[in-house]
Protein backbone atom coordinates (compact mmCIF):
# COMPACT_ATOMS: atom_id res chain seq x y z
CA UNK A 1 0.00 0.00 0.00
CA UNK A 2 1.13 3.56 -1.14
CA UNK A 3 1.84 6.10 1.67
CA UNK A 4 0.57 8.81 -0.63
CA UNK A 5 -2.06 8.17 -3.81
CA UNK A 6 -3.21 10.76 -5.69
CA UNK A 7 -5.52 10.00 -8.11
CA UNK A 8 -6.71 12.04 -10.78
CA UNK A 9 -7.02 15.43 -9.20
CA UNK A 10 -8.32 18.39 -10.48
CA UNK A 11 -7.91 22.05 -8.80
CA UNK A 12 -7.50 25.58 -9.66
CA UNK A 13 -8.03 29.10 -8.88
CA UNK A 14 -11.62 30.71 -9.19
CA UNK A 15 -12.42 29.96 -13.03
CA UNK A 16 -9.11 28.82 -13.78
CA UNK A 17 -8.31 24.71 -13.73
CA UNK A 18 -4.54 24.09 -13.45
CA UNK A 19 -4.62 20.94 -12.78
CA UNK A 20 -6.40 18.60 -15.50
CA UNK A 21 -5.84 15.38 -13.61
CA UNK A 22 -2.81 15.11 -11.59
CA UNK A 23 -1.97 11.05 -10.08
CA UNK A 24 0.88 10.42 -8.02
CA UNK A 25 2.00 7.67 -5.80
CA UNK A 26 4.90 7.54 -2.89
CA UNK A 27 5.96 4.67 -0.80
CA UNK A 28 7.63 4.65 2.52
CA UNK A 29 10.83 5.43 2.27
CA UNK A 30 10.82 6.90 -0.97
CA UNK A 31 12.16 10.32 -2.48
CA UNK A 32 9.75 11.16 -5.18
CA UNK A 33 10.46 13.96 -7.50
CA UNK A 34 7.97 16.08 -9.64
CA UNK A 35 9.57 17.85 -12.58
CA UNK A 36 8.18 19.93 -15.25
CA UNK A 37 8.65 23.66 -16.73
CA UNK A 38 7.64 27.06 -14.57
CA UNK A 39 3.74 27.31 -14.16
CA UNK A 40 2.92 23.31 -15.14
CA UNK A 41 1.24 23.09 -11.48
CA UNK A 42 3.92 21.67 -9.25
CA UNK A 43 3.03 24.28 -6.60
CA UNK A 44 -0.67 23.64 -7.33
CA UNK A 45 -0.63 20.03 -6.96
CA UNK A 46 1.16 20.46 -3.31
CA UNK A 47 -1.37 22.83 -2.19
CA UNK A 48 -3.56 21.05 -3.56
CA UNK A 49 -2.23 17.65 -1.73
CA UNK A 50 -2.21 20.06 1.96
CA UNK A 51 -6.04 21.53 1.77
CA UNK A 52 -4.93 24.99 0.88
CA UNK A 53 -6.85 24.87 -2.66
CA UNK A 54 -10.15 22.33 -2.95
CA UNK A 55 -9.66 19.04 -4.92
CA UNK A 56 -12.81 19.38 -7.50
CA UNK A 57 -12.32 15.93 -8.99
CA UNK A 58 -10.31 12.90 -8.04
CA UNK A 59 -9.13 11.48 -4.41
CA UNK A 60 -6.05 11.70 -1.97
CA UNK A 61 -5.33 8.98 -0.32
CA UNK A 62 -2.82 8.92 2.67
CA UNK A 63 -1.53 6.31 4.82
CA UNK A 64 -5.01 4.23 3.44
CA UNK A 65 -7.29 6.49 4.48
CA UNK A 66 -9.23 8.97 1.98
CA UNK A 67 -8.16 12.53 3.41
CA UNK A 68 -9.53 14.81 -0.15
CA UNK A 69 -10.20 18.32 0.74
CA UNK A 70 -9.45 17.53 4.68
CA UNK A 71 -7.85 21.05 5.91
CA UNK A 72 -3.79 21.47 6.70
CA UNK A 73 -4.37 21.24 10.90
CA UNK A 74 -5.79 17.74 10.06
CA UNK A 75 -3.42 16.01 7.40
CA UNK A 76 -0.59 17.45 9.60
CA UNK A 77 -2.05 15.37 13.13
CA UNK A 78 -2.36 12.62 9.95
CA UNK A 79 1.91 13.31 9.59
CA UNK A 80 2.20 15.18 6.33
CA UNK A 81 3.91 18.29 6.46
CA UNK A 82 4.23 20.85 3.92
CA UNK A 83 7.67 23.54 3.12
CA UNK A 84 6.17 26.01 0.60
CA UNK A 85 7.87 27.56 -1.70
CA UNK A 86 9.37 31.00 -1.29
CA UNK A 87 10.84 32.35 2.29
CA UNK A 88 8.15 31.45 4.59
CA UNK A 89 9.31 32.15 8.06
CA UNK A 90 7.90 34.35 10.80
CA UNK A 91 10.34 37.44 10.45
CA UNK A 92 9.56 39.36 13.40
CA UNK A 93 9.98 36.10 15.79
CA UNK A 94 13.52 34.69 16.44
CA UNK A 95 14.73 31.18 15.14
CA UNK A 96 13.87 29.43 18.17
CA UNK A 97 10.37 30.49 18.29
CA UNK A 98 9.74 30.09 14.59
CA UNK A 99 10.76 26.64 15.25
CA UNK A 100 8.77 26.15 17.59
CA UNK A 101 5.79 27.26 16.17
CA UNK A 102 6.39 24.86 13.38
CA UNK A 103 5.17 21.93 16.45
CA UNK A 104 2.16 24.08 17.13
CA UNK A 105 -0.40 21.26 16.92
CA UNK A 106 2.63 19.04 19.13
CA UNK A 107 1.79 19.86 23.16
CA UNK A 108 4.81 21.09 25.34
CA UNK A 109 7.11 18.42 26.06
CA UNK A 110 10.39 17.18 27.26
CA UNK A 111 10.52 15.39 23.90
CA UNK A 112 10.10 18.00 22.19
CA UNK A 113 12.90 20.19 23.81
CA UNK A 114 14.85 17.28 23.08
CA UNK A 115 14.03 17.13 19.78
CA UNK A 116 14.47 21.03 19.01
CA UNK A 117 18.29 20.68 20.21
CA UNK A 118 18.17 17.71 17.42
CA UNK A 119 17.48 19.72 14.80
CA UNK A 120 20.23 22.21 16.09
CA UNK A 121 22.12 19.31 15.14
CA UNK A 122 21.08 18.94 11.78
CA UNK A 123 21.47 22.34 11.06
CA UNK A 124 24.38 24.05 13.21
CA UNK A 125 23.72 27.17 11.59
CA UNK A 126 20.72 27.27 13.35
CA UNK A 127 21.94 26.76 16.60
CA UNK A 128 24.16 30.11 16.04
CA UNK A 129 21.26 32.02 15.30
CA UNK A 130 18.55 30.97 17.94
CA UNK A 131 18.03 34.33 19.25
CA UNK A 132 18.26 35.77 15.97
CA UNK A 133 15.21 37.35 14.49
CA UNK A 134 14.16 34.92 11.14
CA UNK A 135 14.21 38.72 8.73
CA UNK A 136 17.62 38.33 9.28
CA UNK A 137 18.57 35.31 8.34
CA UNK A 138 20.36 34.37 4.55
CA UNK A 139 17.87 32.92 2.55
CA UNK A 140 20.32 29.38 3.14
CA UNK A 141 19.21 29.82 6.59
CA UNK A 142 15.66 30.56 5.98
CA UNK A 143 15.38 27.39 3.80
CA UNK A 144 17.25 25.18 6.51
CA UNK A 145 14.86 26.52 9.34
CA UNK A 146 11.61 25.90 7.59
CA UNK A 147 13.07 22.14 7.09
CA UNK A 148 13.54 21.82 10.77
CA UNK A 149 10.58 23.09 11.48
CA UNK A 150 8.70 20.54 9.21
CA UNK A 151 11.14 17.55 11.17
CA UNK A 152 9.83 18.87 14.18
CA UNK A 153 6.70 16.97 13.15
CA UNK A 154 8.30 14.27 12.94
CA UNK A 155 6.50 14.21 9.44
CA UNK A 156 5.45 10.72 7.65
CA UNK A 157 5.89 12.66 4.33
CA UNK A 158 7.13 16.12 3.70
CA UNK A 159 6.31 17.89 1.06
CA UNK A 160 9.32 19.92 -0.16
CA UNK A 161 8.61 22.92 -2.81
CA UNK A 162 11.76 24.62 -4.52
CA UNK A 163 14.12 23.98 -1.30
CA UNK A 164 16.70 25.67 -3.03
CA UNK A 165 15.15 28.16 -5.18
CA UNK A 166 17.38 31.41 -5.54
CA UNK A 167 20.08 29.72 -2.91
CA UNK A 168 24.29 29.75 -3.94
CA UNK A 169 25.99 26.89 -4.53
CA UNK A 170 27.86 26.30 -1.59
CA UNK A 171 23.98 26.16 0.43
CA UNK A 172 22.58 24.61 -2.29
CA UNK A 173 25.28 21.55 -2.36
CA UNK A 174 24.86 21.80 2.02
CA UNK A 175 20.48 21.42 1.41
CA UNK A 176 21.27 18.47 -0.57
CA UNK A 177 23.43 16.81 1.57
CA UNK A 178 20.97 17.43 4.53
CA UNK A 179 18.02 15.92 1.95
CA UNK A 180 20.63 13.04 1.24
CA UNK A 181 20.76 12.54 4.83
CA UNK A 182 17.16 12.47 5.73
CA UNK A 183 16.35 10.18 2.87
CA UNK A 184 19.10 7.40 4.80
CA UNK A 185 17.30 7.72 7.82
CA UNK A 186 14.41 6.45 5.72
CA UNK A 187 12.46 9.75 5.83
CA UNK A 188 9.84 10.08 3.08
CA UNK A 189 10.19 13.20 0.95
CA UNK A 190 8.03 14.42 -2.11
CA UNK A 191 9.83 17.24 -3.54
CA UNK A 192 9.93 19.86 -6.50
CA UNK A 193 13.49 21.28 -7.36
CA UNK A 194 14.06 23.44 -9.78
CA UNK A 195 17.55 21.81 -10.30
CA UNK A 196 16.19 18.66 -11.89
CA UNK A 197 18.89 16.64 -12.85
CA UNK A 198 20.28 17.29 -9.49
CA UNK A 199 16.54 16.25 -7.77
CA UNK A 200 16.70 12.49 -10.16
CA UNK A 201 20.21 11.91 -8.95
CA UNK A 202 18.79 10.92 -5.39
CA UNK A 203 15.27 10.25 -6.39
CA UNK A 204 13.84 6.55 -6.60
CA UNK A 205 10.53 8.11 -8.94
CA UNK A 206 10.52 10.79 -10.47
CA UNK A 207 7.18 12.54 -12.50
CA UNK A 208 7.22 14.80 -15.45
CA UNK A 209 4.35 17.20 -15.23
CA UNK A 210 3.11 19.27 -17.94
CA UNK A 211 0.16 21.98 -18.09
CA UNK A 212 -1.31 20.44 -15.33
CA UNK A 213 -0.74 16.88 -16.60
CA UNK A 214 1.10 13.84 -15.81
CA UNK A 215 3.42 13.60 -19.10
CA UNK A 216 5.48 10.63 -18.34
CA UNK A 217 7.27 8.67 -15.12
CA UNK A 218 9.56 6.52 -13.79
CA UNK A 219 12.57 5.88 -12.01
CA UNK A 220 14.77 8.47 -11.29
CA UNK A 221 17.78 7.16 -13.18
CA UNK A 222 15.25 6.04 -15.96
CA UNK A 223 13.67 9.68 -16.67
CA UNK A 224 17.30 10.93 -15.94
CA UNK A 225 18.05 9.54 -19.10
CA UNK A 226 15.42 9.43 -21.19
CA UNK A 227 16.54 11.33 -24.34
CA UNK A 228 13.19 13.32 -24.71
CA UNK A 229 13.07 14.67 -20.93
CA UNK A 230 16.84 15.79 -21.21
CA UNK A 231 16.22 17.38 -24.54
CA UNK A 232 12.89 19.40 -22.66
CA UNK A 233 13.50 19.57 -18.82
CA UNK A 234 17.19 19.11 -17.94
CA UNK A 235 18.69 21.83 -20.48
CA UNK A 236 20.98 18.96 -22.20
CA UNK B 1 5.75 74.31 37.31
CA UNK B 2 2.22 72.94 39.41
CA UNK B 3 0.34 73.37 35.99
CA UNK B 4 2.57 71.47 34.12
CA UNK B 5 2.48 68.19 36.21
CA UNK B 6 -1.01 68.56 36.65
CA UNK B 7 -1.69 68.87 32.88
CA UNK B 8 1.33 66.12 32.43
CA UNK B 9 -1.32 63.75 34.36
CA UNK B 10 -4.33 64.65 32.24
CA UNK B 11 -2.81 64.23 28.97
CA UNK B 12 -1.17 60.98 30.04
CA UNK B 13 -4.93 59.50 31.78
CA UNK B 14 -6.59 60.82 28.29
CA UNK B 15 -3.53 59.66 26.04
CA UNK B 16 -3.57 56.06 27.63
CA UNK B 17 -7.57 55.59 26.97
CA UNK B 18 -6.41 56.51 22.98
CA UNK B 19 -3.65 54.02 23.41
CA UNK B 20 -6.07 50.72 24.59
CA UNK B 21 -8.18 51.99 21.77
CA UNK B 22 -5.64 52.23 19.45
CA UNK B 23 -3.92 48.78 20.42
CA UNK B 24 -7.48 47.40 19.48
CA UNK B 25 -7.22 48.63 16.30
CA UNK B 26 -3.61 47.39 15.74
CA UNK B 27 -4.61 44.46 16.60
CA UNK B 28 -7.35 43.83 14.71
CA UNK B 29 -5.28 45.06 11.75
CA UNK B 30 -2.24 42.34 12.31
CA UNK B 31 -4.77 39.61 12.49
CA UNK B 32 -7.43 40.31 9.79
CA UNK B 33 -6.15 42.93 7.97
CA UNK B 34 -9.05 45.13 8.83
CA UNK B 35 -9.06 48.77 8.76
CA UNK B 36 -11.66 49.52 11.81
CA UNK B 37 -12.96 53.04 10.69
CA UNK B 38 -15.72 52.03 13.21
CA UNK B 39 -13.55 52.12 15.99
CA UNK B 40 -14.90 55.07 17.48
CA UNK B 41 -18.13 53.75 17.71
CA UNK B 42 -16.89 50.64 18.94
CA UNK B 43 -15.97 53.11 21.92
CA UNK B 44 -19.45 54.80 21.92
CA UNK B 45 -22.00 51.50 21.89
CA UNK B 46 -20.70 50.33 24.63
CA UNK B 47 -20.71 53.99 26.26
CA UNK B 48 -24.40 54.12 25.89
CA UNK B 49 -25.06 50.38 27.02
CA UNK B 50 -23.52 51.33 29.96
CA UNK B 51 -25.77 54.29 30.54
CA UNK B 52 -28.82 52.12 29.43
CA UNK B 53 -27.98 49.48 32.07
CA UNK B 54 -26.50 52.01 34.97
CA UNK B 55 -29.02 54.78 34.61
CA UNK B 56 -31.95 53.29 33.03
CA UNK B 57 -32.41 49.99 34.51
CA UNK B 58 -30.42 50.95 37.75
CA UNK B 59 -28.27 48.19 37.75
CA UNK B 60 -25.38 47.99 40.29
CA UNK B 61 -22.46 48.80 39.01
CA UNK B 62 -20.66 45.86 38.91
CA UNK B 63 -23.24 44.06 36.73
CA UNK B 64 -23.74 46.83 34.06
CA UNK B 65 -19.90 46.67 33.41
CA UNK B 66 -20.29 43.12 33.14
CA UNK B 67 -23.22 43.32 30.87
CA UNK B 68 -21.40 46.11 29.03
CA UNK B 69 -18.27 44.28 28.41
CA UNK B 70 -20.86 41.19 27.60
CA UNK B 71 -22.92 43.00 24.95
CA UNK B 72 -19.56 44.78 23.02
CA UNK B 73 -17.42 41.29 23.15
CA UNK B 74 -20.90 39.32 21.45
CA UNK B 75 -22.21 42.37 18.81
CA UNK B 76 -18.74 44.05 17.93
CA UNK B 77 -16.52 40.84 18.31
CA UNK B 78 -18.59 37.69 17.17
CA UNK B 79 -21.42 39.46 15.45
CA UNK B 80 -19.33 42.15 13.36
CA UNK B 81 -16.36 38.99 12.59
CA UNK B 82 -19.33 36.33 11.94
CA UNK B 83 -21.47 38.81 9.23
CA UNK B 84 -18.75 41.35 8.01
CA UNK B 85 -15.45 39.97 8.20
CA UNK B 86 -15.71 36.40 7.72
CA UNK B 87 -17.18 37.17 4.11
CA UNK B 88 -15.09 39.98 3.46
CA UNK B 89 -12.00 38.76 4.66
CA UNK B 90 -11.25 37.14 1.22
CA UNK B 91 -12.01 40.45 -0.92
CA UNK B 92 -8.88 41.88 0.30
CA UNK B 93 -8.46 45.51 2.14
CA UNK B 94 -10.56 47.61 0.40
CA UNK B 95 -13.94 46.53 0.76
CA UNK B 96 -13.73 45.37 4.77
CA UNK B 97 -12.27 49.60 4.88
CA UNK B 98 -15.72 50.39 3.40
CA UNK B 99 -17.56 47.85 5.09
CA UNK B 100 -16.35 49.58 8.58
CA UNK B 101 -17.17 52.85 6.84
CA UNK B 102 -20.75 51.78 6.58
CA UNK B 103 -20.84 49.98 10.50
CA UNK B 104 -19.81 53.37 11.60
CA UNK B 105 -22.26 55.51 10.12
CA UNK B 106 -24.97 52.96 11.06
CA UNK B 107 -23.71 52.56 15.09
CA UNK B 108 -23.68 56.67 15.03
CA UNK B 109 -27.02 57.55 13.50
CA UNK B 110 -28.80 54.48 15.16
CA UNK B 111 -27.75 55.77 18.32
CA UNK B 112 -28.65 59.34 17.38
CA UNK B 113 -32.43 58.35 15.48
CA UNK B 114 -33.71 55.46 17.85
CA UNK B 115 -31.80 57.02 21.24
CA UNK B 116 -31.21 60.73 21.23
CA UNK B 117 -29.20 63.30 19.67
CA UNK B 118 -28.04 64.78 22.96
CA UNK B 119 -25.33 64.21 25.43
CA UNK B 120 -26.13 61.60 28.37
CA UNK B 121 -24.39 62.24 31.33
CA UNK B 122 -22.25 59.65 33.35
CA UNK B 123 -22.03 59.24 36.75
CA UNK B 124 -18.54 59.23 37.77
CA UNK B 125 -16.92 56.42 38.23
CA UNK B 126 -14.06 57.03 40.98
CA UNK B 127 -14.15 59.43 43.43
CA UNK B 128 -14.51 63.02 42.47
CA UNK B 129 -12.38 64.34 46.03
CA UNK B 130 -9.56 65.86 44.53
CA UNK B 131 -5.95 64.24 45.33
CA UNK B 132 -3.41 67.10 46.71
CA UNK B 133 0.29 66.39 46.83
CA UNK B 134 1.91 69.98 48.25
CA UNK B 135 0.25 72.47 45.83
CA UNK B 136 -0.18 69.82 42.71
CA UNK B 137 -4.05 69.09 42.55
CA UNK B 138 -5.06 65.68 40.94
CA UNK B 139 -7.93 63.75 40.59
CA UNK B 140 -8.66 60.24 41.40
CA UNK B 141 -9.98 59.59 37.57
CA UNK B 142 -7.01 60.25 36.23
CA UNK B 143 -4.90 57.96 38.24
CA UNK B 144 -7.34 55.44 38.02
CA UNK B 145 -6.97 55.84 34.37
CA UNK B 146 -4.24 55.15 34.18
CA UNK B 147 -3.74 52.25 36.56
CA UNK B 148 -6.32 50.28 34.78
CA UNK B 149 -5.03 51.12 31.37
CA UNK B 150 -1.94 49.72 32.74
CA UNK B 151 -3.19 46.46 34.27
CA UNK B 152 -5.28 45.74 31.17
CA UNK B 153 -2.47 46.93 28.60
CA UNK B 154 0.19 44.42 31.01
CA UNK B 155 -2.42 41.33 30.70
CA UNK B 156 -3.41 41.73 26.96
CA UNK B 157 1.17 42.04 25.91
CA UNK B 158 1.36 38.38 29.04
CA UNK B 159 -1.68 36.97 26.79
CA UNK B 160 0.22 37.66 23.86
CA UNK B 161 3.43 36.82 24.88
CA UNK B 162 3.42 34.09 27.03
CA UNK B 163 0.44 31.83 25.94
CA UNK B 164 0.76 29.68 23.07
CA UNK B 165 -2.88 30.77 21.78
CA UNK B 166 -0.69 34.76 22.17
CA UNK B 167 1.77 33.58 19.88
CA UNK B 168 -0.35 31.83 17.45
CA UNK B 169 -2.22 35.47 17.46
CA UNK B 170 1.46 36.67 16.47
CA UNK B 171 1.67 34.43 14.10
CA UNK B 172 -1.20 34.97 12.07
CA UNK B 173 -0.56 38.67 12.41
CA UNK B 174 3.21 38.15 10.50
CA UNK B 175 2.70 35.26 7.79
CA UNK B 176 -1.02 34.22 7.71
CA UNK B 177 -0.76 31.57 4.81
CA UNK B 178 2.03 29.88 7.14
CA UNK B 179 -0.19 30.26 10.71
CA UNK B 180 -2.23 27.56 8.38
CA UNK B 181 0.24 25.48 6.83
CA UNK B 182 1.61 25.04 10.24
CA UNK B 183 -2.23 24.19 11.10
CA UNK B 184 -3.05 27.22 13.55
CA UNK B 185 -6.71 28.06 13.18
CA UNK B 186 -6.65 31.58 11.75
CA UNK B 187 -10.26 32.19 11.54
CA UNK B 188 -10.54 31.53 15.38
CA UNK B 189 -8.06 33.84 16.21
CA UNK B 190 -9.17 36.56 13.72
CA UNK B 191 -12.41 36.32 16.10
CA UNK B 192 -10.41 35.78 19.62
CA UNK B 193 -8.83 39.54 18.06
CA UNK B 194 -12.68 41.11 17.63
CA UNK B 195 -13.58 39.78 21.17
CA UNK B 196 -10.36 41.22 22.65
CA UNK B 197 -10.68 44.20 20.88
CA UNK B 198 -14.24 44.72 21.62
CA UNK B 199 -13.28 44.37 25.63
CA UNK B 200 -10.63 46.54 25.36
CA UNK B 201 -13.21 48.94 23.16
CA UNK B 202 -15.71 49.01 25.86
CA UNK B 203 -13.30 49.34 28.95
CA UNK B 204 -12.22 52.50 27.36
CA UNK B 205 -15.74 53.49 26.96
CA UNK B 206 -16.30 53.02 30.37
CA UNK B 207 -13.00 55.14 31.68
CA UNK B 208 -13.94 57.96 28.46
CA UNK B 209 -17.82 58.48 29.54
CA UNK B 210 -17.18 60.83 32.30
CA UNK B 211 -14.31 62.62 30.46
CA UNK B 212 -16.37 63.34 27.12
CA UNK B 213 -19.87 62.80 28.38
CA UNK B 214 -22.17 60.30 26.14
CA UNK B 215 -23.00 61.54 23.15
CA UNK B 216 -23.41 59.54 19.61
CA UNK B 217 -20.54 61.49 17.28
CA UNK B 218 -17.85 61.29 20.42
CA UNK B 219 -16.89 58.29 18.45
CA UNK B 220 -14.98 60.18 15.21
CA UNK B 221 -12.77 62.09 17.17
CA UNK B 222 -12.27 59.17 19.10
CA UNK B 223 -11.48 56.87 16.29
CA UNK B 224 -9.88 59.43 14.74
CA UNK B 225 -7.20 59.51 17.15
CA UNK B 226 -6.80 56.14 17.61
CA UNK B 227 -6.47 55.74 13.82
CA UNK B 228 -3.41 58.81 14.21
CA UNK B 229 -1.67 57.03 17.50
CA UNK B 230 -1.52 53.90 15.57
CA UNK B 231 0.09 55.56 12.51
CA UNK B 232 2.35 57.66 14.90
CA UNK B 233 3.72 55.01 16.67
CA UNK B 234 4.09 52.39 13.77
CA UNK B 235 0.82 50.70 12.42
CA UNK B 236 2.08 47.25 13.37
CA UNK B 237 3.10 47.19 16.98
CA UNK B 238 1.42 47.11 20.18
CA UNK B 239 3.84 49.58 22.11
CA UNK B 240 3.92 51.47 19.11
CA UNK B 241 -0.04 52.22 19.60
CA UNK B 242 0.73 52.92 22.89
CA UNK B 243 3.42 55.37 22.86
CA UNK B 244 1.58 56.97 20.10
CA UNK B 245 -1.55 57.48 22.13
CA UNK B 246 -0.10 58.47 25.30
CA UNK B 247 1.74 61.13 22.63
CA UNK B 248 -1.75 62.48 21.36
CA UNK B 249 -3.00 62.73 24.61
CA UNK B 250 -0.10 64.49 26.40
CA UNK B 251 0.60 66.99 23.33
CA UNK B 252 -2.87 68.20 22.71
CA UNK B 253 -3.74 68.43 26.79
CA UNK B 254 -0.40 70.45 27.03
CA UNK B 255 -0.94 72.37 23.72
CA UNK B 256 -4.74 73.36 24.73
CA UNK B 257 -3.33 74.91 27.39
CA UNK B 258 -0.65 76.89 26.15
CA UNK B 259 -1.06 77.46 22.84
CA UNK B 260 -4.75 76.89 22.00
CA UNK B 261 -7.81 75.19 23.61
CA UNK B 262 -10.20 75.75 20.01
CA UNK B 263 -7.46 73.72 18.38
CA UNK B 264 -7.02 70.96 20.84
CA UNK B 265 -7.88 68.42 18.02
CA UNK B 266 -5.55 69.79 15.67
CA UNK B 267 -2.80 69.07 17.53
CA UNK B 268 -2.36 65.43 17.09
CA UNK B 269 -2.74 65.54 13.59
CA UNK B 270 0.41 68.19 13.76
CA UNK B 271 2.49 65.12 15.29
CA UNK B 272 1.27 62.47 12.69
CA UNK B 273 2.02 64.86 10.22
CA UNK B 274 5.38 65.31 11.23
CA UNK B 275 5.97 61.60 12.03
CA UNK B 276 5.06 60.66 8.91
CA UNK B 277 7.36 63.37 7.05
CA UNK B 278 10.18 62.09 9.05
CA UNK B 279 9.71 58.62 10.28
CA UNK B 280 6.79 57.29 7.61
CA UNK B 281 6.89 53.77 9.24
CA UNK B 282 6.03 55.41 12.68
CA UNK B 283 8.45 55.94 15.91
CA UNK B 284 8.85 52.09 16.36
CA UNK B 285 7.03 50.64 13.46
CA UNK B 286 8.37 48.01 10.83
CA UNK B 287 8.79 48.70 7.45
CA UNK B 288 6.02 46.08 5.88
CA UNK B 289 8.74 44.65 2.95
CA UNK B 290 8.21 41.48 4.71
CA UNK B 291 4.62 41.01 4.62
CA UNK B 292 4.10 38.14 1.98
N1 LIG C 1 -2.71 32.17 -6.42
C1 LIG C 1 -2.88 31.98 -7.72
N2 LIG C 1 -3.94 32.53 -8.35
C2 LIG C 1 -4.13 32.34 -9.68
N3 LIG C 1 -3.33 31.62 -10.46
C3 LIG C 1 -2.26 31.05 -9.90
C4 LIG C 1 -1.97 31.20 -8.50
N4 LIG C 1 -0.84 30.52 -8.23
C5 LIG C 1 -0.44 29.97 -9.39
N5 LIG C 1 -1.28 30.28 -10.39
C6 LIG C 1 -1.17 29.83 -11.80
O1 LIG C 1 -1.23 28.43 -11.82
C7 LIG C 1 -0.31 27.92 -12.75
C8 LIG C 1 0.57 26.89 -12.08
O2 LIG C 1 1.30 27.52 -11.04
P1 LIG C 1 2.27 26.73 -10.08
O3 LIG C 1 2.76 27.69 -9.10
O4 LIG C 1 1.58 25.51 -9.60
O5 LIG C 1 3.41 26.31 -11.07
P2 LIG C 1 4.80 25.61 -10.77
O6 LIG C 1 4.84 24.40 -11.62
O7 LIG C 1 4.99 25.44 -9.32
O8 LIG C 1 5.80 26.67 -11.36
P3 LIG C 1 7.15 27.29 -10.78
O9 LIG C 1 8.26 26.44 -11.33
O10 LIG C 1 7.17 28.66 -11.36
O11 LIG C 1 7.07 27.27 -9.29
C9 LIG C 1 0.46 29.10 -13.32
O12 LIG C 1 -0.11 29.39 -14.56
C10 LIG C 1 0.19 30.20 -12.37
O13 LIG C 1 0.13 31.43 -13.02
MG1 LIG D 1 6.20 26.18 -7.93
Amino acid sequence: MALLEVHDIHAGYGKMEILKGVSLRVETGQVVSIIGPNGAGKSTVFKTLFGLLPVRQGHVRFAGEDVTNEPPAALLGRGLAYVPQGRNVFPLMTVEENLRLGAYIRPRSAELDREVERVYDTFPMLREARRKRAADLSGGQQQMLEMGRALLLRPRLMLLDEPTLGLAPRVFREIFRIIEDLRRLGQTILMVEQNAAKALEISDYAYVLELGLNRFEGSGEAIRNDERIRRLYLGR
Amino acid sequence: MTDFIQLLVAGISIGSIYAMTAIGFVLLWQTSNTINFAQGEFVVLPAFAMVLFLTVFRWPFAAALLATVLVSTLLLGFLVKEVLVARLLEAGVLPLVIATIGLSLLIRYSLQYFWTPLALPFPPVFSRVPIRLGTIVLSWEELMNVLLVGIVIGALQLFITRTKLGWAMQAVAQNRTLATVLGIDVSRLVTLTFVLNAALAAVAAILIAPVYLVKYDIGIGLGLKAFYAAIIGGFNQIRGALLGGLLVGVVETLAAAYLSSQFRDAFALVILIAVLLLKPEGIWGVKEEWSS
